[in-house]
């Protein structure tokens, strides 16, 4: 037996309507002014697979301090994977600008798609807080609106070989082993400078494809020009193939150097015995001694079980940085933000840290660390030492930059 | 530099053994099947992580190596069994997406058990080290790999060559309707090439753990070059396999002092060259 009334068409049409009305009205308050949206553009494919899922997990810790608010507005973040490909990531920026009305974002780890999201990021004028090793995102393709959190190449080459020149002196030949791709070819250009700045001898390179698996036949050529020192400017995957095959030489007298290599997570799947005695430059490490940095390994260690490293890093300090900047300018506004952050002055994970006003370079330290011996290690978390620190800024002579203040 | 290129020939000479030897599995899977094998990367990765979890669990690594070969074998035993054999009469897609999903399934297993960090593993303390030549430093580990690589295909040849079951599986490669006219058991002989084949593909997986490590994306890196050096050498050719792999590890071990950066793409270019001027392979005969 039927007891309801009979459901006419226009009863339906009418249940439509009502049903657009609302998810329509749900849509415009997503998008009110209450509301301000920031991305996290990196990706979960590819060679920095891995960094992906941190640099969110940094950029969430950053959030949640601010009680997932900043200045009266709600903070809606988005995750886009750009698959690691520059053409992917412009899509999925343009896309989330268009709809989702992004106005600051984090992207991106791997320079080449980063350096493809700057062009997005001054066209749609929306801000970007860049981390990869390419000098371009702070020199010739500098934008007033991007801005760069990983050290200067230049900052990171003068630190890791000043200590090297300093602790071995005897070791003055270096062979080079170097991605192809702007991150590596822009390592190498200040391994150069600071080499001669120093008194270091370069006897060779070799250009080796990303994603190479076969490393031996570098190895052998670079052996046969007897160096003292083999410097890895490579990063990622590449990195730990190129450590385990140099491994397999048993060459002690050779000391393997990593400025921007490996960071914490690919250390980890070498063995302890493998990593022993390298020396790394690391844009992040999590002994840095300073409030900011402890506060947050503490969170971070509470929150996830593991300690912050390069890419959890990021996420967070550059989120972090970009709350302090509008706070400085009490507005959420790009504009305003933007002017914030040029010149800053501020207290980061780093210690006392600045955002150069021209280049949008962040001054911060990098660092120098030895890797432990196997016996060394307090904790599996417990992989080296920092045993130097450098934050020489790039000779403003070298710097590209067009833009003037 | 022609102590560089001794050198260099030396290091691809090993390295290519390791692509023959994966590509050897590959031929002899084709051969009996005439399908390619798309789980082989899968199958090698396998060897690479069980490789991987006997040595953790202290076995010593001759034993480590048996099991890189045997639990892959026995893997794709079951595979060949319960899916590609009952797709037989099917049309040749059919088992071509299988085996596609079969490589699918097995990575998704390894990045559940052993998650997507790579994992390393040293080698035993005797095979650590380099031979100083005077010229050049050649690693142990990387000669005993080539040696191993050696050893392994002679035996699978010299039994594909001289025993009974060599002669049928070489009667199922050549003349598969005729062999099952003559009694052979060519279901049952399909199955042990597939097994044997797979095997091969895991023993290589273990065998470079050393020196590649064990990681999740290893057998799709593999698997292009497997068939690339299974269409230089010829479709189902077991001494193109041989040949081929030799050639191509060759190839971007020497490539490597005059073009670093070219030495990936150079086998391909090999492979296009190939095509273009003997498009059955070096050995092909079709």
């Amino acid at each position: 037996m039927t007891t309801g009334k009979k459901i006419d068409r226009r009863t339906v049409l009418k249940a439509g309507v009502a049903a657009l009305g609302s998810s329509l009205s749900g849509i415009s308050w997503a998008q009110s002014g209450d509301t301000l949206t920031m991305g996290v553009l990196s990706q979960q494919t590819g060679t920095f697979a891995y960094a992906g899922d941190l640099v969110l997990k940094g950029a969430k810790l950053a959030i949640e301090e601010r009680q997932e608010a900043i200045l009266g507005k709600k903070i809606n973040l988005l995750v886009r994977d750009d698959e690691g490909k520059p053409a992917v990531g412009v899509r999925r920026l343009t896309e989330a600008v268009s709809s989702d009305k992004l106005r600051y974002f984090l992207g991106n780890f791997s320079s080449a798609v980063g350096l493809a999201e700057l062009e997005v990021a001054r066209q749609e004028q929306v801000i970007q807080y860049a981390a990869g090793g390419s000098e371009d995102f702070t020199g010739s393709r500098c934008s007033p609106y991007t801005f760069q959190w990983s050290a200067h190449a230049y900052t990171a080459l003068r630190a890791t070989l000043e200590y090297v020149s300093k602790t071995l002196p005897d070791k003055k030949k270096i062979y080079t082993i170097t991605a192809d791709y702007a991150f590596g070819q822009s390592l190498l250009h200040y391994t150069q400078v600071a080499a001669k700045e120093l008194g270091l001898q370069l006897v060779g390179n070799d250009n080796h494809p990303s994603g190479e698996r076969q490393f031996t036949q570098y190895f052998t050529k670079a052996l046969s020009t007897k160096p003292d020192i083999i410097c890895l400017l490579t990063a990622g995957a590449d990195a730990v193939t190129a450590v385990r095959q140099f491994n397999s030489f048993g060459v002690k007298n050779v000391q393997i150097v990593g400025p921007w290599t490996l960071e914490v997570e690919q250390l980890r799947e070498l063995s302890p015995a493998m990593r022993s005695g390298m020396i790394l430059g690391l844009n992040y490490y999590q002994d840095i001694d300073t409030p900011v940095n402890k506060a947050f390994v503490e969170r971070y260690l509470k929150a996830y079980k593991n300690v912050p490293s390069y890419a959890a890093a990021y996420g967070y300090d550059a989120t972090r940085t970009l709350f302090l900047a509008m706070d400085k300018a009490k507005s959420v506004e790009v504009a305003a933000v933007m002017k914030a952050l040029e010149g800053m002055q501020f207290d980061s994970i780093f210690g006392p840290t600045s955002i150069d006003a021209r280049t949008h370079q962040t001054v911060r330290p990098y660092y120098v660390v030895q890797c432990k011996a196997p016996d060394a290690m307090k904790n599996e978390f417990d992989l080296a030492t920092i045993v130097a620190q450098g934050d020489k800024p790039q000779p403003a002579e070298l710097n590209e930059c067009k833009r003037t203040v | 530099m022609i102590s560089l290129l001794a050198a260099q020939v030396l290091n691809g000479l090993a390295i290519g053994m390791i692509y023959a030897l994966t590509a050897f599995g590959l031929s002899i899977i084709k051969g009996l099947l005439n399908v390619p094998n798309f789980a082989h990367g899968a199958f090698y990765a396998l060897g690479a992580y069980v490789c991987y979890a006997a040595l953790q669990l202290g076995l010593p690594f001759a034993v480590a190596l048996l099991a890189a070969f045997l639990v892959p074998a026995l893997v794709g035993a079951a595979v060949e069994k319960l899916g590609v054999a009952r797709l037989m009469r099917g049309p040749y897609l059919y088992q071509l997406l299988f085996l596609f999903g079969v490589a699918l399934v097995l990575e998704q297993l390894i990045i559940i058990i052993w998650g997507t960090s790579g994992l390393s593993a040293t080698a035993p303390e005797w095979l650590q080290g380099a031979f100083d030549l005077g010229f050049t430093y050649l690693p142990k580990y990387l000669v005993f790999n080539g040696c191993m690589a050696a050893v392994t295909i002679a035996v699978v040849w010299l039994m594909i060559e001289r025993t009974r079951l060599g002669s049928q599986i070489r009667a199922g490669i050549d003349k598969r309707e005729m062999a099952q006219c003559l009694g052979i058991n060519v279901a049952g002989l399909v199955t042990t090439g597939f097994a044997l084949g797979a095997g091969l593909a895991g023993l290589s997986g273990g065998l470079v753990l050393p020196l590649l490590g064990a990681n999740s994306t290893m057998g799709a890196e593999m698997l292009s070059i497997a068939f690339v050096v299974l269409v230089i050498g010829g479709l189902g050719s077991l001494y193109g396999a041989l040949a081929a792999g030799i050639l191509v590890g060759l190839i971007q071990s020497v490539s490597s002092v005059f073009a670093p950066a070219a030495s990936t793409v150079l086998i391909y270019v090999a492979m296009v060259a190939t095509l273009m001027i003997r498009p059955q392979g070096l050995f092909g005969e079709r």
